[in-house]
């Protein structure tokens, strides 16, 4: 429990360390929301400028804003966007269930397929499924994200029209149940696997170089010399082994995931936190920006903790200190 | 001999895949009787341990067997094809390596890879076989079995892991156990304890052994019979009575002077003499005997050709030039 409770305070000033450090950054941006709201409006009376950087905070000295900021953290409240006219926390918890499915089935993808397509690739090395999973994985590995993206759109929407081009539901039929989570996943299906080949290829070549270095020794030779079965061993014996450096590199992969979101979403105009964290930059909606990016430190920090403690509950050797 | 023999090797040859000219065995026969101890000696490299892979027809991948039979009880083991395998390795040959700290997997407990090999081969329940895993344990002398059986590996020493190994290769009561160096990587007094183990194994189930070692000192306590083997080839065989007193090949000589033993301090108290040179690369053999160029008996004939393996008295010797030690010095 001790562990625990350190975690939890490395959490805290991690967290709070990336809030100060990205309000500083985001101050560096020339330009505010005033800005853009006037440049909207087709106005650049410095009155009307000034009465809205008054409504909104932003003629006061910037360390009394970062107080203030710090201050709302604590408490959990995330202010208002005035660009949206909503609370800043309705806005994100709005949009987090598309980001959580996009980013929660393409991690999914990426760690099956990789495993499976590693398993098979170490198991045949040297010869042609391996030679093919391996050209595969650099190829995807090689190829820009937003490209393979844009190309599945143009052949499997608009060649083939097997997907919609982007969305997350049709917007005309109304549909519910089983019909709406099968419309859903029509709709993810491009961007879940554009976001996930990537991942799938790294994963791939890491679980191959891992079963192949486990493959060899000695407790592998003893588990054949026990009348074990090949599958039995690549999967039982081997795997347990070698998925070690896939959980680590996976878990520190989460935050990359979701900043890959940003751009899957944006190409896919999926509707989640990502494309909202796009926007919300163009807008200099500097509120909405630095609660995503905290909230998104936050889980992205809470999910490496549970990513050690799960390292720690499948691997005896290692024990928490 | 051959129907009361329990494993015939004849005439093995073991090669790099698609590379006929080298080979890493090159004709390698012998036999062990059911219940006897045959040692397999020679240095590294020699293909001592190459020769038990065969027959366990777990050869490292990019090596084949090129031709020669492997009979065991009479029938030809069928090492090419392993779904046949898997029945006999494990349930009537067990195996135990050189690695201890290595040779258990690091995240499953010691009681499921004992029970694991029992699971595989018998048909008995989860609990039936964990009953037999704490019995295995005992008898091979771990400390309070029914608390070990749940511990991970990397709790226990060397000795206690090796002991964990031998209690996987003897859980189905084999026929044959292959020891392949079980004691090189163990502390010495560990070692004899080890060996006591097997030795106690081996009368009570009556197996038979085949012990790959490179320490004369275990031989000379543990075997029956002796083979030695230098590059790839068989070049003496010969009970251990006789192997000790009265070496033919001058290969075997060269190990005995090579070995201390205490009692028979040699003369004037010289250092212990080592056999000039190395073991050839197999890549490019010597012509003749492989031994020639480290040979103090070497003439014409040892490099033109290659030494057939012959009968000198109750030894069984690949020599132009057999002898007794005496007769050299």
């Amino acid at each position: 429990m001790s562990y625990l409770g350190k975690r939890l305070v490395h959490v805290v000033l991690t967290v709070l360390g990336i809030a100060i450090i990205n309000f500083f950054l985001l101050q560096l941006a020339p330009g505010d929301a005033a800005d853009v709201l006037a440049g909207e409006a087709g106005t650049a009376d410095p009155e009307y400028l000034a009465n809205l950087r008054r409504e909104f905070g932003l003629d006061q000295p910037m360390l009394h804003q970062l107080w203030a900021f710090l201050q709302r953290l604590f408490m959990f409240d995330f202010g208002y966007s005035y660009r949206h006219n909503m609370p800043v926390s309705t806005l994100i918890f709005e949009r987090i269930p598309a980001t959580l499915i996009l980013v929660g089935s393409s991690i999914a993808m990426a760690l099956v397929f990789g495993i499976l397509l590693g398993v098979v690739a170490a198991r045949t090395a040297g010869r042609l499924p391996d030679k093919l999973i391996s050209l595969a994985s650099l190829l995807f590995y090689a190829t820009p994200p937003f490209w393979i993206g844009l190309m599945m759109i143009v052949v499997f929407s608009v060649k083939l029209g097997w997907t919609p081009t982007g969305g997350m539901s049709d917007i005309i039929s109304n549909k519910t149940g089983l019909a709406y989570v099968l419309d859903v996943m029509r709709h993810l299906a491009l961007p879940a696997i554009t976001q996930a080949v990537f991942y799938l290829a790294i994963y791939t070549r890491l679980v191959r170089a891992g079963m192949l270095e486990v493959l060899s020794l000695e407790y592998i030779r003893v588990a054949r010399a026990k009348g074990i079965s090949e599958n039995r061993i690549a999967y039982h014996h081997a795997l347990r082994n070698a998925i070690f450096p896939l959980i680590t590199v996976a878990g520190t992969n989460l935050g990359a995931f979701l900043g890959g979101a940003v751009l899957t979403e944006t190409v896919f105009s999926w509707p989640g936190v990502g494309r909202l964290m796009f926007d919300a930059m163009f807008q200099r909606d500097l509120n909405l920006l630095l609660s995503i990016l905290v909230l998104s430190s936050i889980f992205v920090v809470l999910v490496n903790l549970a990513v050690d403690l799960l390292y720690a509950l499948i691997n005896p050797t290692v024990e928490l200190r | 001999m051959n129907g009361t023999n329990l494993l015939d090797i004849r005439d093995l040859r073991v090669s790099p895949r698609g590379m006929t000219e080298t080979a890493i065995l090159r004709g390698v026969t012998f036999s062990v009787a059911p219940g006897e101890t045959l040692a397999v000696v020679g240095e590294s490299g020699c293909g001592k341990s190459m020769a038990s892979l065969a027959v366990m027809g777990l050869l490292p991948p990019g090596l084949e067997r090129r031709s020669g039979d492997i009979l065991f009880r009479g029938e030809p083991l069928p090492v090419d094809d392993n779904t046949a395998m898997r029945k006999v390795r494990g349930r009537r040959i067990g195996m135990v390596f050189q690695e201890p700290m290595a040779a258990l997997n690091p995240v499953y407990t010691i009681g499921h890879q004992v029970a694991e090999v029992i699971l595989e081969h018998e048909d008995i329940s989860a609990a039936e076989a964990r009953l037999r895993v704490v019995e295995l344990l005992r008898e091979v002398g771990l400390p309070s079995p029914d608390r070990i059986i749940d511990e991970y590996p990397h709790r226990l020493s060397g000795g206690q892991r090796q002991r964990v190994v031998i209690a996987m290769a003897l859980a189905c009561k084999p026929d044959l156990l292959i020891a392949d160096e079980p004691t090189t990587a163990l502390d010495v007094t560990v070692q004899a304890q080890i060996m006591r183990l097997l030795k106690r194994a081996q009368n009570e189930l009556g197996i038979a052994i085949i012990l790959i070692t490179h320490n004369l000192g275990l031989v000379a306590q543990m075997a029956d019979r002796v083979v030695v083997m230098y590059a790839g080839h068989k070049v003496e065989e010969a009970s251990v009575q006789t192997l000790f007193a009265s070496p033919q090949h001058p290969y075997t000589q060269g190990l005995l002077r090579a070995t201390p033993r205490p009692g028979r301090r040699r003369a004037g108290g010289k250092p212990l003499e080592e056999i000039p040179g190395m073991v050839p690369a197999i890549t490019d053999p010597p012509s003749g005997c492989r031994f020639r160029p480290r040979c103090p008996r070497a003439t014409r004939e040892c490099e033109t050709v290659h030494p057939a393996v012959r009968q000198v008295g109750d030894t069984i010797v690949a020599c132009h030039h057999p002898g007794r030690l005496e007769a050299v010095q």
